[in-house]
């Protein structure tokens, strides 16, 4: 369980005043990150995941607000990897070190023995590679040491930041599979990503944020019902106004798009096409679209995003 | 599973672990080992050279040369490399970022900072010792006219020993403050070395002043006799820079975002 209640980091100097400089990475978060679920960290880049992790586990201090890891500051624990494990920055790791030395220096820390290394390197699979220096390494092989060692206490609560950058597709599913499996056992897992499509087949909670603040908390399915999107049907056919002419005697409603095609909403395929065979219109394309996360996610995030790109529309389209 | 409160071991077996960490951590990377070869060559190479021709000097005049000339001369350059070793056990976490994955598994800051001043500065200091004596030994017995006593090898391991200590929490204070390899290795340098020796040859007065304020001042005097000063002076010196750069240092790694 972690508890995050109104943090606040704020950079640059003075209070946040008209004309000051400061800027708040984050803005008064509070959520709960519960166990047994895989809980999804969603927002843009620069929305203030990694700050919000980052103040989680201690490593700075908030402006204000404050948070819990099973209960207590993270920065109080004596043994912190007994209690959770994190993976920030695959990246941070001295080049010169092997694996292997570097799970031990860990090890040592929190009174957890070297077979527990060994454990945790067959279980990530770095195998041999293990006792090779850190410096020749891939990223998703120091993707896959940062795992171990946020492993390495078999910690209740596990936070991950964007651990699947850089993966390939094996390595991708690999990540997807523990990080269910870690849930599954219960463990409380929070999981940061500015990929919707990633947490689509991850997560089972979001929690979203747009310039440090909380957009939505909720479960995958509440933040697509809550964007009020039903089934659409596309349909395509050059009788346009017949159809569209019967689809609204239905009492359905109908967009034309812009490549001619009719998107019905709150109808079934079936419905659209016994309609379609009632009237005689010549169906030529028929498909069930789902609401993508990924759109509802450029929905919410649309007005927080810090570095737009000039047409969002144009993005949520292609 | 619910999370369970997870009760500590205590501050001292804390203790313990982080600094048998660190120690894994210093012995784990070949930069450690670099120095210490540089600092034996340095010692042994610089110092019993040093030594010899001091002897010949004092055979000259009809004197004798003592044999712990060759650890102290050899110090005196050979002291950098194990700065640098101490240096980096403390920046190198800054420049590749792995100091925030360190305060993950030692996040009670005041423990990490006892550990990482502690076991850099000891390990520099046996070994500068040890490489001194062994200097002594290899110049005595290759020049058997020096004189070797035991009261002299007291002394001058006492202020080697001192030399090193403050020098290593110098270095340990202005890499937790400073967290770059190149800035810190200047600073430490300049105040260690290049002021102390620059600041006098220009022949103005508070210049000289100004140089004889440095640690490394306190540090050569130690080490060679020179330049004029009581030993309360370099006392002051010696205690008053590492306490200064520890205060900051530490201010730096308890009180500040982690880096």
């Amino acid at each position: 369980m972690i508890e995050v209640r109104g943090l606040t980091k704020q950079y640059g100097a003075g209070r946040l005043a008209h004309g000051s400089s400061a800027v708040r990475a984050v803005d008064d978060l509070t959520f709960d990150v519960r166990p047994g679920k895989v809980t999804g960290f969603l927002g843009p880049n620069g929305a203030g995941k990694s700050t919000t992790m980052r103040m989680v586990l201690g490593l700075d201090r908030p402006t204000a607000g404050r948070a819990l890891v099973a209960g207590r500051p993270f920065a109080t624990l004596d043994e912190p990897l007994r209690v959770a494990g994190a993976l920030l920055d695959a990246q941070a790791v001295h080049p010169g070190r092997s694996g292997r030395d570097h799970l031990r220096v860990v090890a040592r820390t929190n009174g957890i023995p070297v077979r527990r290394v060994d454990e945790v390197i067959d279980q990530v699979g770095l195998g041999p590679a293990a006792r090779r220096r850190v410096k020749g390494y891939s990223l998703g092989m120091r993707q896959r040491l940062g795992i171990a060692t946020a492993l390495l206490g078999d910690p209740a609560v596990l936070l991950f930041d964007e651990p699947m950058n850089g993966l390939d597709l094996d390595g991708v599913r690999w990540v997807r599979g523990l990080v269910r499996e870690l849930a599954d056992e219960g463990r409380t897992v929070l999981l940061s990503s500015h990929l919707m499509s990633e947490m689509e087949q991850t997560a089972d909670h979001l929690v979203i944020i747009g310039r440090g603040r909380l957009i939505a908390d909720a479960s995958i399915e509440e933040v697509l019902r809550g964007q009020g999107t039903g089934r659409k049907v596309r349909v395509r056919t050059p009788s346009v106004d017949d159809l569209a002419g019967a689809l609204l005697r239905r009492k359905l409603r109908v967009h034309p798009t812009d490549d001619g095609d009719l998107l019905v909403e709150g109808a079934s395929a079936e419905t659209v096409g016994d309609i379609a065979l009632e009237v005689g219109a010549a169906v030529h394309r028929l498909a069930e679209e789902h609401t993508s996360l990924e759109q509802v996610y450029l929905d919410l995030t649309g007005d927080s995003v810090q570095y737009k790109v000039s047409s969002t529309k144009e993005l949520v389209r292609s | 599973m619910t999370a369970v409160a997870v009760q500590g071991p205590g501050t001292v077996p804390l203790l313990t672990r982080a600094a048998s960490a660190e120690w894994l951590r210093l012995r784990s990377v070949r930069s450690t080992w670099w120095c210490l070869l540089a600092a034996a060559a340095a010692v042994l190479g610089i110092g019993v050279g040093t030594a010899l021709d001091e002897a010949d000097m004092a055979e000259a005049s009809g004197s004798t040369a003592s044999a712990v000339l060759a650890g102290e001369y050899g110090l005196m350059i050979g002291q950098f490399a194990l700065l640098v070793l101490v240096l980096l056990a403390v920046t190198q976490e800054y420049a590749s970022g792995s100091i925030g994955p360190t305060l993950q598994w030692t996040p009670r800051r005041g423990v990490l900072l006892t550990a990482r001043v502690t076991v850099p500065v000891l390990v520099a200091t046996v070994a500068g010792v040890l490489l001194a004596v062994a200097a002594d030994v290899v110049a005595v017995v290759v020049e058997p006219s020096l004189t070797f006593s035991g009261g002299d090898l007291a002394d001058s391991v006492g202020g080697i020993a001192a030399v090193l200590l403050a020098g290593g929490a110098l270095a340990v204070g202005t890499g937790l403050l400073l967290r770059s390899t190149a800035g810190a290795l200047a600073a430490v340098f300049l105040l260690q070395l290049v002021l102390p020796a620059l600041l006098p040859a220009f022949g103005v007065r508070w210049m000289a002043d100004l140089g004889e304020l440095l640690p490394g001042s306190a540090a050569i005097w130690t080490l060679l006799g020179e330049p004029e000063m009581s030993a309360g002076q370099a006392t002051t010196l010696l205690v008053g820079w590492s306490a200064a750069a520890l205060a900051a240092g530490g201010w730096s790694l308890l009180r500040r975002d982690a880096g």
